[in-house]
């Protein structure tokens, strides 16, 4: 019998009733929402199994004002059943500022990238990840630009140095963005002034 | 981050090497962000013994300018034009990309007539020859070749100058967008058109004689970057370097959209999945685009380029000095724009990279609440430190110039 992401979502219905928390079909597109503890098992069956071999993309929104806050999406190809599927997961509680998410780097390499740059730019912790890391911010930003509550054309820069060094004789303000020395972040923790519009969690170097 | 990791990640200091030390004949250089042969901003940290790379970590990034959240500020035509900014050698398949996933959001797929269709796959089509004429070029270039990067940007003038004569622009023209085509087709374009693919049948026989069976290219890129089937899938690579690998996918052919079906052509396939095996899927892919653009210059049937729904389309501009409902229309889709309903789409379209995919997620407002594009050159340079570890310093080039990056896609 040919497998289609139709008799893919009745599949796992069956399977793992209780992972399964929704499905849904919009646009004939196939959605099935899961339980993040039996992600990397129903995934290994997606994989084993049913053939799909192909992570197109790890991406997430945020609902800010819903609870769980995140949606992990994973969208999945067959390349020998030429099926499409999307996994999400809804993660995020009321004060948890980093959630976590089982890795799928496991079972697909190109996970790798793909949840790096989640974890950049929302903050969601991805456990077992093997290097995680930022991949498009600089290696010493503190937040996490696509959430919802982040401004669209950041913070405010200690004027006029938009980018680039600050002179040696102004004061940069601690939390500031422009420097782009990795250490820099103990250059300006031994001044005393505090910038007012200072980027949150950017007081002390953990 | 620990000042430790990031020291041994980014710094290029052996010391801290995980083997303390034992290995001295290791030398960790960095292919910076400025260098002519990387094809845009990509910075290469190689740790080389000798000539032979042995670990490859990129570092991207230099070129991300927030796309994707952006795009949560604009209306969903004013996104357009971001789009175009992605992957800036093949602007019109971005748009085309974005243009189908937020159809397929408003439910207007079946509104698309046929005129839209074939000129949308035409326009897709002449972008994927300038494309891939951009890579082929800079590739030999890299790789030495040198005459061959101008016989290339030759006949890319000829495509930039349709799509001129079509949008007034040459690369971003942001000509395809939801619901159809942003004009109607100029009486001079089919010339234009058939001006090119008289002539590039012979201009391609051109490139494959200086290149395909020329001793010095063989030597350059046969075996070279090596990317098995089963890893390339696995690393989710896409388009040529995919099919160079051996594996028969293509978006175009197993999901079409656009009318695509309607179209006779073929899909190269590789077997090795080598620099050269990827040099030779493109060059074929050359040869069914223009295919392709032949057919479609055949029957373009008559029609109107956009959709005639006054809540999506702007009406034309006689008739708003005319017509009340044509003014406030006009007056609403600009400053307000359309509301697609609550829900989620994810396209995919065959880029001249590979695959890109738009998801859209809608909250039923203006604005698209979240527009994630999955960047085919991403995923392809994900797979690039498992194609170069453990060949020559010169094949780094080679493989970087095979998987065909552009950064303002990886980066968005």
């Amino acid at each position: 019998m040919a497998i289609t992401a139709v008799s893919t979502v009745t599949t796992i219905r069956e399977k793992f009733p209780q992972a399964v928390v929704e499905t849904d079909d919009f646009r004939g597109e196939q959605t099935i929402v899961l339980n993040p503890a039996s992600l990397v098992a129903l995934c290994t069956y997606l994989l084993k199994n049913l053939r799909y071999t192909y992570l197109s993309s790890v991406t997430a929104v945020d609902w800010l004002e819903r609870v769980p806050r995140y949606d992990v999406v994973y969208h999945l190809l067959s390349i020998p059943n030429q099926s499409e599927l999307r996994l999400k997961v809804r993660i995020g509680q009321r004060n948890e500022d980093h959630p976590f998410v089982p890795t799928v780097t496991g079972i697909w390499p190109t996970a790798n990238w793909f949840e790096r740059e989640v974890y950049d730019l929302f903050g969601i912790l991805f456990t077992g990840h093997p290097d995680l890391r930022r991949i498009l911010m600089p290696m010493d930003w503190t937040t996490h630009p696509l959430r919802k509550d982040y401004p669209l054309s950041g913070f405010d820069l200690p004027e006029p140095h938009w980018g680039g060094q600050v002179p040696y004789d102004v004061d940069p303000g601690v939390g500031s963005q422009t420097l782009r020395t990795p250490f820099s972040r103990e250059l300006n923790e031994s001044r005393s002034k505090i910038s007012q519009n200072q980027e949150p969690g950017t007081e002390k170097r953990k | 981050m620990q000042k430790q990791d990031i020291k041994t990640q980014y710094m290029l200091d052996d010391s801290q090497s995980a083997d303390g030390g034992q290995r001295i004949d290791t030398m960790t250089i960095n292919m910076g962000p400025q260098h002519p042969s990387t094809h845009g901003v990509l910075r290469l940290i190689l740790t080389i013994e000798g000539e032979t790379v042995v670990k490859a970590v990129p570092d991207i990034g230099f070129l991300h300018t927030g796309i994707e959240k952006t795009a949560e500020a604009k209306t969903y035509h004013q996104a357009l034009v971001l789009t175009d900014r992605m992957d800036y050698l093949a602007p019109l398949c971005n748009n085309l990309g974005y243009s189908l996933a937020v159809e397929k959001l408003l439910g207007i797929e079946d509104e698309i007539n046929d005129k839209i269709r074939y000129v949308r796959v035409m326009l897709a089509e002449l972008q994927r020859l300038a494309s891939h004429l951009v890579w082929l070029g800079t590739h030999a270039l890299d790789l030495g070749a040198q005459s061959v990067f101008l016989y290339c940007f030759r006949e890319r003038e000829m495509i930039l100058d349709v799509f001129e004569d079509l949008s007034g622009v040459r690369m971003m023209t942001s000509y395809i967008c939801p619901g159809g085509l942003q004009a109607e087709l100029t009486p001079t374009f089919e010339k234009k058109v058939r001006a090119f693919t008289s002539i590039f049948p012979d201009r391609l026989q051109e490139y494959h004689n200086l290149l395909t069976n020329n001793q010095l290219w063989i030597e350059r890129t046969r075996g070279v970057s090596v990317l098995k089937a089963e890893d390339a899938i696995a690393y989710g690579t896409s388009g040529p370097v995919l099919r160079g690998s051996g594996v028969v996918w293509d978006t175009r052919k197993a999901f079409p959209y656009s009318g695509y079906e309607q179209f006779d052509f073929d899909i190269p396939v590789g077997t090795n999945g080598d620099v050269y095996d990827r040099y030779l899927v493109r060059m074929l892919e050359m040869e069914q685009s223009l295919r392709i653009v032949n057919q479609a210059l055949e029957g373009i049937p008559p029609g109107p380029y956009r959709v005639q729904d006054p809540k999506i389309a702007p009406p034309p501009k006689w008739q708003i000095t005319g017509r009340m409902e044509a003014l406030i229309h006009h007056f609403k889709l600009y400053t307000e724009g359309y509301r697609p309903p609550k829900g989620e789409v994810f396209v995919r379209t065959e880029s001249p990279k590979g695959e890109l995919g738009f998801y859209i997620v809608s909250d039923g407002t203006a604005k698209p609440y979240r527009m994630h594009v999955r960047a085919p050159s991403f995923a392809n340079l994900e797979a690039l430190p498992r194609m170069i570890e453990g060949s020559l310093l010169s094949d780094v080039v080679a493989a970087i110039g095979s998987i065909d990056i552009v950064l303002g896609e990886v980066d968005r």
